[in-house]
């Protein structure tokens, strides 16, 4: 997509809306700011500056050569030129530059210094929740400078002097008390499951279980807590999966959410929600631990749970295991019995998930089912797909209503890479996108649908 | 006062290698706490080393961001390595670079005076070229702090007061070489008697020592340090353990 001309602040109007006392101090973090904030918050930054070198680094070297600028969905959906990643990281970098470094110190606002003031922490507050961390820039970096980690590290300094969006630290509140990101109680998920079976019952003829809380069985499935409700297909997929390939599974009500918005928030909350799965599959003594259909959740879990809650010697390798590496290793043992023209009609394209692809590794088995399952699959065009993915605009803990404006901008350079496939269906792994897509599709006039992989992978299974 | 020029260079270059090191072992020390690596990435070590030449060598994702980026700013790297290697060969030691390239002294001459000269231009040409971009890229105009310009500026003027002695003569080889092989050997001499050789050293020495303190430090080797791209892809088959998570947070509430 072709770069619009900059339109400064056309974005700075779009916030999320602030967290308040009874969501933030739950949490451990301060009810209001305290009236020494800007000490503290820089505390805050030294102390993360001592313990990343991703943020140290990154702050460091990069040349503002530009050659991130214009792959930015939110730069290129908004034009507003804080959405430039180099220029999004450049709200953190100057204020390093006062506090941190030499240069800073002496030359000030020569050396492109900046004090830490309220205004500009009403920049990070705008910007820093503009950005979805899908790391596309960071692909085009020649240092490989992950605007990711600058933006998470923003997020947790401001989180340390009380400053945190409702949508987050609502969800990660829910998620503690409840077990999922929707806060779906136990009884409504074991309802949930139970009527999926029904239903399943009514299309298959055969008695498909949706297991909860088994110990014993072979897998732990974690999926997006919206799989049980929103993306009941998908559900339905994982069982019909399971079923034919006559492998025991369960999910768990006290994980019962593969999301994990620590990720986009703090360090702490990142390891203390990654904990509930491997705790789950401790308690229920399950062989395995399967990821469902969320591209966040993948990489936390694929690339920290070892680190953060390991070690994993109690389940088997690869831990954890993604539901579409799961289930394409299965297609290419032939233990599946596929009938591909269950999906004729259906004209499908794969949207990459940024999280399963920019950082979790998982590009090709999702498409090895989709071509598994479907007669008319089509790529978008290459510099939009894989590691060059974008973002649906809606990642990052954006998904909120009152950032929907930046949220149909940022999906712009995506919708446009759909339309030009003719695809009627646009299968992703991953909730977030499947949340964000529908709105997407009714505020561009794209008439499209969007299904999960395991939901066409359900179509085509014969059992 | 002949012996001050060297001084100032020693001191320069002393700034250089303490900073550098201080900024080098800045990084090295601070953690990394989790795997962050950008996939698809290598799952082993010897994958590691490839990735990481393709981007120190080739400057792979930057090609991947844009080709006329791409253009100036390697071949700009590229004739800086050049530079640097004929001023090591030409000036401090002919003598051994003669002998490898099996040429007499006049053929060495004529070689180092194409070469340089023709380097020396490319470089500016392609610094030039990154200077346009910067002032006519909307984007990057609007990204650009002092410093950028400063440091354009500077690494501008060294190149250009090189040209200007090799272009417009008055420089005296035998005594430039004198100078710089006696200062790298610790024997310093007077420089030559060219107002522009004391220019070209002057501006070498604010060079030496900017670049520590500022984006320049990239050219300490930034590409190896960064996480996103020299770890292995494999969290899954090694537990990669941060430094605060050495005792398992699983055990420790048991």
């Amino acid at each position: 997509m072709k770069a619009p001309p900059l339109n400064p602040d056309a974005a700075a109007g779009v916030h999320a809306h602030r967290a308040k006392k009874d969501l933030l101090a739950p949490l451990g973090l301060p009810s209001k700011m305290p009236s020494d904030w800007r000490t503290k918050a820089l505390d805050k930054f030294g102390e993360l500056l001592q313990k990343r070198r991703s943020l140290s680094l990154y702050l460091d070297i990069c040349v503002r050569c530009g050659a991130c600028a214009d792959k930015c969905p939110f730069f290129l959906g908004t034009g507003d030129p804080n959405n430039m990643p180099v220029a999004r990281a450049e709200l953190l970098r100057k204020v390093y530059r006062r506090y941190f470094t030499t240069a800073g110190k002496l030359a000030g606002r020569l050396a492109a210094a900046d004090e830490l003031t309220d205004k500009v922490l009403d920049q990070w507050y705008t910007y820093f929740y503009q950005c979805s961390e899908c790391r596309r820039c960071a692909v085009f970096c020649p240092f490989g400078v992950d605007t990711a980690e600058i933006t998470m590290a923003a997020r947790e300094i401001m989180a340390s002097v009380g400053v945190a969006t409702k949508y987050v630290t609502e969800v990660i509140k829910k998620v503690h008390e409840i077990g999922n990101n929707l806060g779906i109680p136990e009884a409504a998920w074991r309802d949930s499951c139970q009527f999926l079976e029904e239903e399943l019952k009514e299309e298959t003829g055969r008695d498909i279980k949706l297991p909860v809380n088994q110990e014993g069985a072979e897998v732990l499935l974690v999926p997006p807590s919206a799989d049980a409700f929103a993306n009941a297909d998908t559900m339905m997929g994982y069982a019909k999966f399971f079923y034919a390939a006559g492998v025991s599974w369960t999910t768990s009500t006290y994980a019962s959410e593969a999301g994990n918005f620590g990720l986009f928030f703090n360090y702490e909350q990142l390891q203390k929600v990654n904990r509930r799965i491997v705790d789950a599959a401790r308690q229920l003594k399950v062989k395995r631990l399967v990821m469902g259909e969320c591209g966040h959740a993948w990489r936390a879990a694929q690339a920290f749970t070892d680190t953060l809650n390991g070690p994993l010697d109690f389940l088997e390798k690869p831990c954890p295991e993604h539901i579409c590496e799961f289930a394409a290793r299965f297609i290419r043992e032939g233990r599946l019995k596929l009938d591909k023209s269950a999906n004729d009609g259906l004209i499908v394209t794969y949207h990459d998930p940024c999280n399963l692809a920019r950082a979790g590794g998982l590009t090709e088995e999702p498409r090895e089912i989709l071509r598994a399952v479907v007669n008319d699959f089509r790529e978008m065009p290459a510099d939009t797909i894989r590691e060059k993915t974008f973002c649906c605009g809606a990642g990052g803990g954006l998904l909120t209503d009152e950032l929907m404006e930046t949220r149909m901008k940022g999906a712009k350079p995506r919708v446009e890479a759909f339309r030009t496939t003719g695809a009627e269906y646009l299968a992703t792994p991953c909730s977030i996108c499947k949340a964000q897509f529908p709105e997407v599709f009714k505020h561009y006039g794209v008439k499209a649908e969007v299904v999960g992989v395991m939901d066409l992978l359900s179509k085509a299974i014969v059992i | 006062m002949t012996l001050l020029l060297p001084a100032l260079l020693y001191l320069s270059a002393a700034v250089f290698l303490g900073g550098m090191g201080w900024r080098l072992s800045k990084w090295l020390r601070t953690p990394v706490p989790l795997k962050i690596v950008l996939t698809p990435a290598p799952k082993t070590t010897l994958g590691v080393a490839q990735r990481l030449a393709w981007e120190l060598f080739g400057f792979r994702s930057l090609f991947k961001a844009d080709p006329s980026l791409w253009i100036p700013s390697w071949l700009f790297h590229v004739s800086l390595v050049f530079l640097a290697v004929g001023h090591l060969g030409g000036l401090v030691i002919p003598k051994f670079a003669e002998a490898t390239l099996g040429l007499n002294e006049n053929q060495f001459e004529q070689l180092a005076q194409i070469s340089g000269g023709a380097i020396g231009i490319l470089a500016v040409t392609a610094l030039l070229w990154l200077l346009v971009r910067r002032l006519a890229a909307e984007r990057v105009r609007w990204i650009s702090t002092f410093s950028d310009y400063f440091a354009l500026a500077l690494l501008l003027l060294i190149l250009a007061t090189g040209n200007q002695m090799r272009f417009m003569g008055g420089l005296d080889i035998v005594q430039a070489r004198q100078f710089v092989s006696g200062w790298l050997m610790l024997h310093p001499v007077a420089p030559p008697n060219n107002p522009m050789f004391a220019v070209h050293v002057l501006l070498v020495c604010a060079l030496l020592i900017y670049i520590p303190f500022s984006k320049l430090v990239h050219i300490g080797g930034a590409t190896l340090f960064s996480p996103t791209l020299n770890q292995r892809n494999d969290p899954r088959d090694r537990r990669h353990i941060g430094p605060w998570n050495a005792v398992p947070a699983a055990a420790k509430s048991k």
